[in-house]
């Protein structure tokens, strides 16, 4: 029996989803402050949460906001997100279980497109900015954040070989530059990434996970077959915490003068 | 689009309000149907958006709409004990 991604990605992280929402590397972060800077800057309006997970961008937008609809596959992370809201009385975030590539709302009806750690499980990135661009206004702003391949093949097969162990629905994390490339082929105006580190504490990035034991022993025998350039990108840890590139990147849908 | 949509997610009379509060009334201003980006009816009592365009219902559970395509029910259903 076969199952669709989209499902898989919705059961990895239902049964999981609380995991997320309590995630200090997920509720905490400079792109994070970064994030609530740039949108506070603009007029309130419309946010789309894209991939919410645990729904720490609808939490830090929530004050900067008219309205926030968060958006995920998984219907038990929403109604994770949904329950934190009411506990915050953060009443303008709204819940809504759907596809990243097949977004259920119309042309030109938000103000701003977030997305966090979500993007490297979309089964087709180009379809998913297509739908980013389509939904925001004309004065609209996306805002991605995601980790990111290095680029260079050794270490970019070594990152997407450990994410696909520790997490099956895994599908790519993008270098910086096959970004810049798919949002300006979305028809998007990408302006230069801002990068990042995100340190990763093994023990609680494959608990979050729920990694079963066969593939965490894959994950630490990688790590010890990797030549020089892998382990000193990655910095590896002894018990296998390892150091990951990130990025945020803003794309606005008109070109900016 | 967002006009149209507004125009036509109007509850059908006759509903509790308990049934109709089950969704946030904002959220069914700007839904639209995955597939064909055509508006939606709401259907209070069934809980459930309906895309004519598409011939689907989307459910809505525990207040949230699953605007996936797999999870929706076909109308031709209705059509067929009609």
């Amino acid at each position: 029996m076969t199952r669709s991604h989209e499902s898989l990605v919705a059961a990895q992280f239902g049964a999981h989803a609380q995991a997320y929402v309590e995630s200090k590397d997920h509720a905490q972060g400079a792109d994070l402050e970064r994030l609530a800077a740039l949108v506070a800057a603009r007029p309130p309006g419309r946010v789309l949460d894209l991939g919410c997970g645990g729904g720490h961008v609808s939490f830090t937008l929530a004050p900067h906001a008219r309205e926030i609809v968060a958006y995920d596959l998984s219907p038990d992370m929403l109604a994770a997100v949904a329950g934190v809201a009411a506990d915050r009385g953060l009443r303008n975030i709204v819940t809504e279980c759907g596809a990243a590539e097949a977004l259920p709302f119309p042309d030109e009806s938000f103000d701003v497109v977030a997305s966090r750690y979500s993007a490297h499980h979309w089964r087709d990135l180009a379809a998913g900015l297509a739908g980013i661009r389509r939904v925001l206004k004309p004065d609209g702003m996306a805002i991605i954040m995601d980790v990111v391949s290095p680029g260079e093949a050794l270490r970019d097969t070594f990152l997407q070989s450990v994410e696909l162990l520790r997490d099956p629905t895994h599908v790519r994390d993008y270098a910086p530059d096959e970004w810049i490339r798919a949002l300006r082929a979305a028809g998007l105006h990408p302006m230069a990434p801002v990068p990042a580190r995100l340190r990763l504490h093994f023990a609680t990035w494959i608990a979050r996970s729920g990694t079963p034991d066969v593939q965490v022993q894959a994950i630490l025998a990688l790590q010890g077959h990797m030549p020089k350039p892998v382990t000193d990108h990655f910095a590896f840890e002894p018990d296998g915490t390892m150091t990951v590139d990130t990025m945020m990147i803003e794309a606005t849908r008109e070109a900016v003068a | 689009m967002s006009d149209h949509g507004e125009a036509s997610l109007v509850p059908v009379p006759g509903d509790s309000i308990a049934e109709v509060s089950r969704i946030d009334p904002r959220l069914l201003e700007i839904l639209v149907c995955p597939l064909t980006k055509t508006t939606l009816e709401y259907n209070a009592a069934t809980q459930e958006l309906v895309s004519r365009a598409a011939r689907l219902a989307y459910p809505i559970r525990d207040g949230i709409p699953i605007m996936l395509p797999e999870e929706a029910r076909p109308l031709d259903e209705d059509v067929r004990l009609g």
